[in-house]
């Protein structure tokens, strides 16, 4: 069983870089059959297009597609992934200063996405208030239905332009490197507050639904009737018996949702003016930088097929007769 | 974890919340805090590529000399900068410098003429790259662009030198001086590898600023460099630029006051910040116009060889006639709300000595428009409302790029102008990096967009016939008048001669109008109050921001 289970680990690691590789030679031929010319802004006025063709020729981008590929394929496989045009540093470098902000930022949403979605669909069920059901039902539907620069900009103007809580923008204070490592702690989370709401509120009223209905299902099971009827504590069977079970489906849709915001989560670093892969990857396409757009997105593309990875494995920490599925 | 555990955390992170909300700090009010829409890639001015690299960069590598705006004559005066004097040849073949003995870069050396002497070396180095690569032309250089040294250079001490000129060449000091860079820190890097170096992050500077702190596309905190030659006791001790990408945080910031200075500000934005009573509206014309491009030629007639007038805009009376049916004044006043002024032709009016009051914009007359188009063949002969010349119905597509707001307005208004007198438009949004492809290559017929005007003046990159030397004629201009006499303006002549030769071109431009120049737009810039001593002038906004006070 071991030596199996190696064996399809082992193919699912080759099938998910093969994934990998076809993403980035694809969009490597569709960047490039695109319009726009990275080096149509070293175009001067009193130079010509002089400066703009050497350093086309210092990229290589004179070169036949043809001949870029190959040069291209032959670099991810000794994993280079090229120097960003505009930063002229290493691919990932560049990507790993933004990757760091987004990993934690979007960890402590998803967290927060998660447990209050949860908490949210058993404080509802324990209150068996059929008004409360449909009142939180209904506004976990507005929520959901707000665009995230409309939901950011309101909390923007509420709580920072009128009631003057929270500052309008940014990860850190000015003077962040005066302050004590408490300080500094407390912060950050005063800068993130508003960021993290605009990106938790879609999700925590995503996955409410998903987990109200799903627990809703195992409450109607037969399983349940026995369990009450034999006398165990409500607060038991919800914990111990309705969540595991309510959870299995939500689990491949959470694999998703962190696979998108480890992606990045554009409109809000926009919004607030935070440092994360979003930006980075809207700021390269528009630039054209190249080598840049292809780590952006072989970034994502990774981070998603890991989510995923994870996803399954915890609910193969729920289910272990999952795992002949799972690992095909 | 029980419900009670979970309710308790979720309590505790509030009470956490409340904490930090209540520990906000006041910031120190010796600083400014500028609003920029994007972030550096370098501090090194050899790269300072954009708009907000170089305003940088700027402040950390001041030039051998300085320059300012002269208010009476529109054009930029020297002024002593690194170089305390200096003094031409009595042929004007060379100048002699004598630099200000005590300029100590950030790191505590001295600068002196090798350090300029590299700095241009450096600038012209094929291999280097940089921003101002291949303006080195009125100097001696190889064939490659690269100034030869040792033809042009003579240092005589480390305070003095001489800069040598190639005869007949007519050196210009706006365009011959460069920011010094330091020579100890790079003269030892690749020149190849210099783009990379990692100077470029922690730069060792002479201005009056210092970086203190970059945390990227977060805030560049630059600090006053008490050991600068240009500190003055009472200046500001810090000059934050702070990057919001996003306008609506911007301008929020700039009403609250997290932000002290902010450029770019849209017109309909204005009225609102006018009642603050903390900022000043300040908008700063003339550095800025908007065109409608008309390609004089047939775009597709490029690729075939056998160069073909565009069947439209080819005529210089349909071109007058488009020009004649837009009504420009409409856009300035509707949606410009009148901060911003009819344009003529490339000239601004900011050059005063330059500017040619006597050619004025083409006012709006529909009825001279359809005269002059059907003097041109252009008739609506069938009665469908458009206007055809045999076969062919008067209909094209202009493009514009997307993002600007007084763009698309004006692209509905023209639309509806050129409609009135026979003429159909689609209007077409295109992606800016698209669009701007898309010019280089001459391939669009007719398009919206807008140029920024180089100081000093500039025009032949725009409007010469020969498309190697003019790689922003974009609508294929050919008048060989013009050319004569954007070849003169490069001739040894005094100052009244090219006035009156720009204001001859004026003329021309204005008779041949091969776009239909719209309006100047302003760049509006907010301001706090509380900064004093600022002097906001076509030649920039940062410019001698080391002079700036508060209040």
């Amino acid at each position: 069983m071991k030596s199996e289970i190696i064996k399809t680990l082992f193919i699912r690691f080759l099938s998910s870089v093969l994934t990998l590789f076809l993403l980035v030679s694809f969009l490597f031929i569709i960047i490039r059959l695109s319009p726009g010319d990275p080096t149509d802004k070293y175009i001067s006025a009193k130079l010509g297009s002089e400066l703009s063709e050497r350093i086309a020729e210092k990229f290589s981008l004179n070169q036949p597609v043809t001949n870029q590929f190959f040069s291209f394929v032959a670099n991810v496989f000794s994993g280079d992934m090229g120097v960003s045009y505009n930063y002229r540093l290493p691919v990932f470098e560049v990507i790993w200063e933004y990757f760091s902000f987004t990993l934690v930022f979007a960890s402590i949403s998803f967290v927060f996405q998660m447990s209050l979605s949860i908490w949210l669909a058993l404080w509802v069920i324990k209150k068996r208030k059929k008004w409360l059901n449909k009142f939180v039902t209904d506004s976990s539907l507005f929520i959901y239905s707000i665009p995230a620069f409309v939901l950011g900009v309101a909390l923007i103007y509420i709580f920072s332009v009128s009631l003057n809580l929270f500052p309008i923008s940014g990860l850190k204070s000015l003077d962040y490197d005066k302050l004590s490592f408490f300080s500094q702690l407390l912060d950050k989370l005063h800068h993130l507050v508003l960021p993290l709401i605009t990106l938790t509120a879609a999700g925590v009223a995503m996955f409410y639904k998903y987990i109200k209905e799903s627990m809703d299902e195992v409450l109607q099971q037969t399983f349940v009737t026995n369990l009450r009827a034999s006398g165990v504590d409500e607060n038991i069977i919800l914990l111990k018996h309705v969540i595991p079970n309510a959870l299995r489906p939500l689990i491949s849709v959470a694999g998703v949702e962190l696979g998108i915001l480890l992606g990045g989560t554009l409109i809000t670093e926009v919004i607030f003016s935070l440092p994360g892969m979003g930006r980075l990857t809207v700021d390269s396409i528009f630039s054209r930088d190249y080598p840049l757009v292809i780590g952006c997105v072989f970034t994502a593309g990774a981070v998603m097929i890991l989510a995923n990875f994870l996803a399954d494995i915890i609910k193969l920490k729920i289910d272990k007769r999952l795992i002949k599925g799972i690992l095909n | 974890m029980s419900i009670k555990k979970l309710n308790l955390l979720l309590l505790s992170i509030l009470l956490l919340l409340i904490i930090a909300c209540d520990s906000k700090q006041s910031p120190p009010n010796n600083r400014i805090v500028i609003g920029m829409s994007a972030d550096v890639q370098s501090f090194n001015s050899l790269f300072a590529f954009s708009y907000e690299e170089s305003t940088i960069a700027d402040l950390l590598y001041p030039g051998l000399l300085d320059f300012k705006w002269n208010e009476e004559k529109g054009e930029l005066d020297p002024y002593p900068m690194i170089a305390k004097s200096w003094q031409w040849a009595e042929d004007s073949s060379f100048i002699k410098f004598t630099l200000m003995d005590d300029i100590l870069w950030s790191d505590g050396k001295k600068l002196t003429a090798s350090d300029i002497v590299f700095s241009y070396d450096v600038f012209s180095d094929p291999d280097v790259q940089s921003r101002l690569y291949g303006i080195f032309n009125q100097l001696f250089t190889e064939s490659d662009g690269h100034v030869n040294i040792e033809k042009t250079f003579n240092i005589i001490s480390p305070y003095e030198f001489e800069m040598y000129f190639p005869e007949n060449s007519i050196p210009d000091l706006v365009k011959i001086i460069v920011p010094v860079i330091p020579e100890h820190v790079f003269k030892n890097v690749s020149r190849d590898q210099l783009a990379n170096h990692e100077s470029n992050f922690n730069p060792v500077s002479s201005g009056a600023f210092k970086l203190k702190k970059w945390e990227r596309n977060q805030s560049i905190i630059l600090e006053a460099d008490s050991s600068s030659f240009l500190f003055k006791q009472g200046q500001v001790s810090e000059m934050i630029f702070k990057i919001v990408p996003d306008y609506t945080s911007r301008m929020l910031q700039v009403k609250k006051g997290e932000i002290d200075l902010v450029e770019l500000v849209k017109v309909e934005d204005v009225l609102e910040l006018k009642k603050e009573e903390h900022l000043v509206v300040f908008p700063l014309f003339g550095r800025e116009y908007d065109y409608i491009g008309w390609n004089n030629i047939d775009p597709e007639s490029i690729s075939g060889g056998q160069v073909k007038q565009n069947k439209f805009f080819g005529s210089i009376n349909v071109r007058k006639a488009l020009s004649f049916a837009i009504n420009k004044k409409e856009i300035l006043e509707e949606y410009l709300q009148g901060l911003g002024e009819l344009a003529a032709s490339s000239v601004s009016p900011i050059f005063i000595s330059s500017y040619n009051n006597e050619v004025k914009p083409y006012e709006y007359n529909p009825d001279e428009a359809k005269r002059l188009l059907a003097l041109e063949g252009w008739k609506d002969e069938d009665r469908n409302g458009i206007l055809e010349k045999g076969k062919e119905e008067f209909k094209f597509k202009m493009y514009y790029p997307v993002g600007n707001p007084l763009r698309e307005y004006a692209a509905i208004v023209v639309k509806n102008n050129l409609k009135s007198v026979g003429i159909e438009v689609t209007t077409e949004k295109m992606e800016l990096g698209t669009f701007i492809d898309n010019l280089y290559e001459r391939k669009l017929n007719s398009w919206m967009a807008g140029w920024g005007i180089p100081i000093p003046l500039d025009l032949k990159p725009y409007w010469y016939s020969d498309q190697n030397v003019a790689v922003l004629n974009f609508q294929s201009y050919n008048n060989s008048e013009v050319d004569k006499i954007l070849d003169r303006l490069e001739d040894k002549l005094s100052n009244e001669k090219k006035y009156e030769l720009i204001k001859e071109f004026q003329k021309i431009i204005h008779q041949d109008e091969p776009v239909t120049f719209l309006y100047w737009t302003p760049n509006i810039i907010v301001y706090n109050t509380k900064i004093k001593n600022l002097k906001i002038t076509p030649y920039g906004v940062l410019v001698h921001c080391w002079e700036w006070t508060l209040n």
